[in-house]
């Protein structure tokens, strides 16, 4: 237990990948989830982007976006009370949960422009 | 394991000089010679054959792509038939980016990292040569098939339903599947071991944030094979299962979709093009900053982008399947993803273009290939963002267009940086310098030939020339474009010839160099040049991402044996087991030595793969057993068996030896295997979950045909046998070992009991498996757990007989906890199977 802790700790060099991995998981569950629900519900064209679809797929991408904004802020304070190797690997940690943020909201944003199965 | 009948001091104190030293070391490590150096498994030596072996089929690739142009330098020319025209391109894209490309840049790689990272050699040594053998055999069959005039045609992505049985019958698209699958396996070899020995042999005190930036890219590189191979190892296991028995997978009439295989490949193919361009990088990021004298600026941003680049890589596939029909949301996804991975590859050219800045940069000949990378390079990421805008793909899909990006990505991006990376280690191979002349020349008339043959591609391709096509007509407007685009093609290979002239050459009569020539900063510099087999005769302990321009006599000081492990007495290949973190020294790796056993196994393996060709299944399986037994055999000599470390000893102070603790390098090599093997089972569930829900004559029964009960009793087995290992190995933690051999037979049962139960759900629900995709795919998950378990099984019942060897136990704790991690794998893939296959169907329905 105290291994995992010591893991979850924002100064451990598993946040490199955490970060990004979300972004995985965050862009397989929209792209997968889109693709089932065209597949089995399709809105009807009229509606347009108002479709529970793309609401759907806009809630999940703002968790995403909280998720790892949060985890930015929690890193770059991190790594201002840390020094050496510790503070090199909350930085870098910080810098890529906030590369994965603003990739989440990039890659979201066709969501509130474009309708879902067209 | 050799023996030195010289003593150490009980004190552990070396009371050898420096030459009797290098003596010692040189009898435990040095290569044999005749036929006994088949069984070498050093990583100098293997890198070399890699990179030698990966020249030749370079030269291979090349000769056909010339071939290529001498057809297409003029309109209605009939030099080449259609049919052989396909098969030249498919190979010459085949051959330059599994036979080449990847190889080489692992080649390098293996033969670079320990020296870089002060370690003696990679951590499975074995492996590196089991690699090493699979990747020339498999090269060689697939090559042959030239010769035959039976090479695939089918384009090196192997599109459905064009390279399957119907429209492509003979046997070209095997040679393909077969031949590359047997290569990836040395891939996925170079990979897991690249990995764990990057992250548990490091030096003392190379703590992460110390590690030269080259291991840092061959990390990342290392990681995304083995996480991006399985995808096409897959679907190539599925497409030969088609051709071969029938399975329609990929056939719509079937059930099957073609789309799936893009799918499959495109998971693999694009992040290979970041695991080809990150180690050369790699090169560019260690050779800036040596020419420009001063430490590279911003080494945490270039982690950062080696990261970023690593993940979003995957996140990409489907832009290469714009034109397919999937929904404008989804290639929207896909379009702002591919933009997104520019990001980090534009870090990196401004942390370079900063460096050069802010040093006073040498423009030696390494340099020079290192400012053709830069040009070539950005124009071909430049065009890379076009192609991601979904209108502009569409435009020129198919085209030349896309040919000059792909080239500009990939001969800017891989080759350039690693003829520099060649002449900028030349000297550490061979302790000569290159022809400065020869070399210029070579590099001009590369950068321009390439320029003449590939900028004008572009302009063809927006004129419209489609690419795969054998000829085309005069007054298109093409004729002048590809007659420059081919002279110019020639007059790269000219630079090309030049350059490999150069190499030949300067083994013999280069200038010999001077230490450290370049005036470096990593650790690779401290060897003697040429390297002995065992790198150094001590390991130091460094504090410094320059430990070179820190402290320029520690070359000297290393040589002379002041620093650790400076020991040879006991006999063993040593090395130091560090924390993956902060650098701490754990344990003494010891590491086993040369062996026939790749050798053998990878033989019986190009046997399978042959009679498979060939379709001789009998035999086939024949092989298959007998690669298997080969495997185990080498498996056996580990731990306290007489040919790797009986004697536990080490000197006083010194930490154990790995086999004696918990935490061996093996575990992690374990742990990344199944990595890769996760991978496969996720791109299994992703076939399953994606012929389900989307193909478009996809057959699903009423009621399972899979007996429920029968896989829950098969997985209550694999539990309980789970459930005693974990008792098993938590005892071996607390120095206990009672009953230890007992448990692991009962435990092997328990496995047996698994395996047949499966076999008899298998066999009794009568599956159609040439009928409908449906049962074909549940074939293959019920195949993949009987394998799993079969061999789970099998392993335990080892075990039992190795502790009755004595080879483990409470004194030789590790290897439990290897087989541990197998079994639990083993557990969670089948419970999900058993929900995916015989629990969701009976839920959700067809």
């Amino acid at each position: 237990m105290s291994i995992t802790m010591q893991r979850l700790h924002l100064t451990h060099p598993l946040h490199f990948v955490i970060g990004l991995t979300l972004w995985c998981i965050w862009f397989v569950a929209v792209y997968g989830g889109h693709a089932i629900a065209c597949s089995v519900a399709p809105p009807a064209p009229e509606q347009g982007v108002f479709t529970l679809v793309n609401a759907m797929l806009l809630v999940v991408s703002i968790a995403a976006i909280a998720l790892l904004a949060v985890l930015t802020v929690g890193c770059c304070r991190m790594a201002r009370r840390h020094e050496g190797r510790l503070r090199f690997n909350a930085t870098v940690s910080a810098g890529l949960y906030l590369f994965s943020t603003l990739s989440v909201v990039f890659a979201a944003m066709p969501i509130i422009g474009i309708p879902p199965c067209l | 394991m050799t023996t030195i009948n010289r003593e150490a001091t009980p004190e552990g104190d070396n009371i050898a000089g420096p030459n009797q030293l290098h003596s010692d070391l040189h009898d435990i490590w040095g290569n044999p010679r005749g036929l006994k150096a088949l069984t070498i498994v050093n990583h100098t030596t293997l890198g070399l054959r890699f990179m030698v072996t990966g020249m030749a089929f370079f030269l291979l690739g090349g000769l056909l792509a010339m071939l290529v142009r001498t057809q297409l330098a003029l309109p209605d020319q009939d030099f080449m038939s259609p049919d052989i025209y396909s098969q030249v391109t498919t190979m010459h894209g085949t051959v330059m980016m599994f036979l080449f490309a990847i190889p080489m840049l692992e080649g390098l790689a293996i033969y670079m990292i320990p020296k870089m990272i002060g370690a003696r050699d990679l951590v499975c040594p074995r492996l590196t040569s089991l690699g090493y053998w699979c990747y020339l055999f498999g090269g060689i069959i697939l090559s042959f098939s030239l010769i035959l005039e039976m090479a695939p045609n089918s384009g090196w992505f192997m599109y459905t339903p064009l390279s399957g049985s119907e429209y492509s019958p003979g046997l070209g698209s095997d040679f393909w599947l077969l031949g590359i699958t047997f290569v990836e396996i040395s891939a996925l070899s170079a990979g897991v071991e690249l990995v764990v020995s990057i992250l548990r042999t490091r030096t003392q005190g190379m703590a992460l944030h110390k590690m030269p930036l080259f291991a840092w890219y061959i990390l990342a590189m290392a990681l995304m094979i083995v996480v991006g191979f399985p995808p096409l190892i897959l679907g190539s296991i599925l497409l030969e299962l088609e051709r071969a028995v029938g399975m329609p997978f990929f056939e719509v009439t079937g059930g099957g979709d073609p789309i799936l295989w893009q799918h499959l490949f495109w998971l693999f193919g694009h992040p290979e093009v970041y695991i080809i361009f990150l180690p050369a990088a790699g090169i560019v990021s260690t050779l800036i900053p040596v020419f420009a004298g001063r430490p590279i600026v911003g080494y945490g941003w270039v982690v950062f982008a080696i990261t970023v680049t690593g993940f979003i890589s995957f996140g990409l596939w489907v832009h290469h399947m714009f034109t397919v029909g999937i929904p404008q949301l989804a290639q929207a996804f896909f379009s702002a993803a591919s933009m997104l991975v520019a990001v980090p590859t534009a870090i990196q050219v401004f942390v370079w273009l900063a460096t050069l800045w802010l040093g006073k940069p040498k423009m030696k000949l390494p340099m020079l290939w290192i400012m053709g990378f830069l040009i070539i390079f950005v124009c071909g990421g430049l065009t890379g963002v076009m192609l991601a805008l979904v209108p502009f793909n569409w435009q020129v899909h198919d085209t030349h267009f896309v040919v000059a990006h792909m080239h500009y990505v990939l001969v800017g991006g891989m080759f350039f940086p690693l003829i520099a990376g060649l002449y900028y280690w030349l000297p550490l191979f061979s302790g000569r310098m290159p022809s400065e002349t020869l070399g210029k020349w070579g590099f001009w008339l590369t950068f321009l030939g390439f320029n003449g043959t590939f900028l004008i591609m572009h302009w063809t391709g927006l004129l419209g020339m489609p690419r795969r096509v054998y000829s085309y007509e005069t007054g298109m407007g093409w004729d002048i474009f590809n007659l420059l685009s081919s002279m110019s093609s020639f007059i790269m290979s000219a630079g090309i010839a030049m350059v490999l002239l150069d190499f030949a050459l300067h083994f013999r009569f280069g200038k010999p160099a001077k230490h450290n020539p370049w005036n470096a900063d990593t650790l690779e510099w401290a060897n003697s040049m040429p390297p002995s087999a065992y790198n150094f005769v001590s390991l130091p302990k460094i504090d410094t991402r320059h430990p070179l321009w820190d402290d320029p006599d520690l070359p000297r000081t290393m040589a002379e044996g002041q620093h650790s492990l400076a020991v040879a007495t006991h006999g063993r290949r040593e090395m130091w087991g560090t924390d993956p973190l902060t650098g701490k020294v754990r344990e003494i790796i010891h590491l086993p030595g040369n062996s026939w056993w790749p050798l053998f196994a990878a033989m019986a393996l190009a046997v399978v793969c042959l009679s498979l060709l060939t379709r001789l299944y009998p035999l086939a399986g024949i092989a298959v057993v007998v690669a298997g037994l080969f495997l185990l055999r080498w498996s056996w000599e580990n731990g306290a068996h007489p040919k790797a470390a009986p004697d536990a000893e080490v000197a006083p102070g010194d930490p154990p030896l790995h086999s004696r603790t918990m935490d061996g390098p093996g575990l992690w090599a374990m742990s990344i295997t199944l990595l890769a093997n996760g991978s496969f089972f996720l791109s299994y569930l992703f076939g399953w979950f994606y012929l389900w829900t989307v193909s478009p004559e996809w057959r699903m029964p009423e009621t399972s045909p899979l007996s429920l009960v029968g896989l829950i009793l098969a997985g209550v087995a694999l539990t309980a046998g789970v459930g005693i290992l974990e008792k098993l190995v938590r005892g071996l933690r607390q120095g206990k070992d009672a009953g230890l051999a007992v448990g692991m037979y009962c435990i092997s049962a328990l496995g047996f009991v698994q395996v047949a139960i499966t076999l008899w759900v298998l066999l009794s629900a009568d599956l159609a498996v040439t009928e409908t995709s449906h049962d074909a795919i549940i074939m293959v998950g019920l195949a993949y757990a009987l394998l799993h378990g079969g061999l789970g099984a099998v392993l335990t019942l080892l075990q039992g007989l190795r502790v009755g060897y004595g080879y483990v136990g409470a004194h030789a704790p590790f290897e439990p906890a290897v087989v541990a991690q197998w079994w639990r794998y083993n557990l969670v893939t089948f419970w999900i199977l058993v929900g995916a296959l015989a629990v969701l169907p009976r839920v959700i329905g067809s």
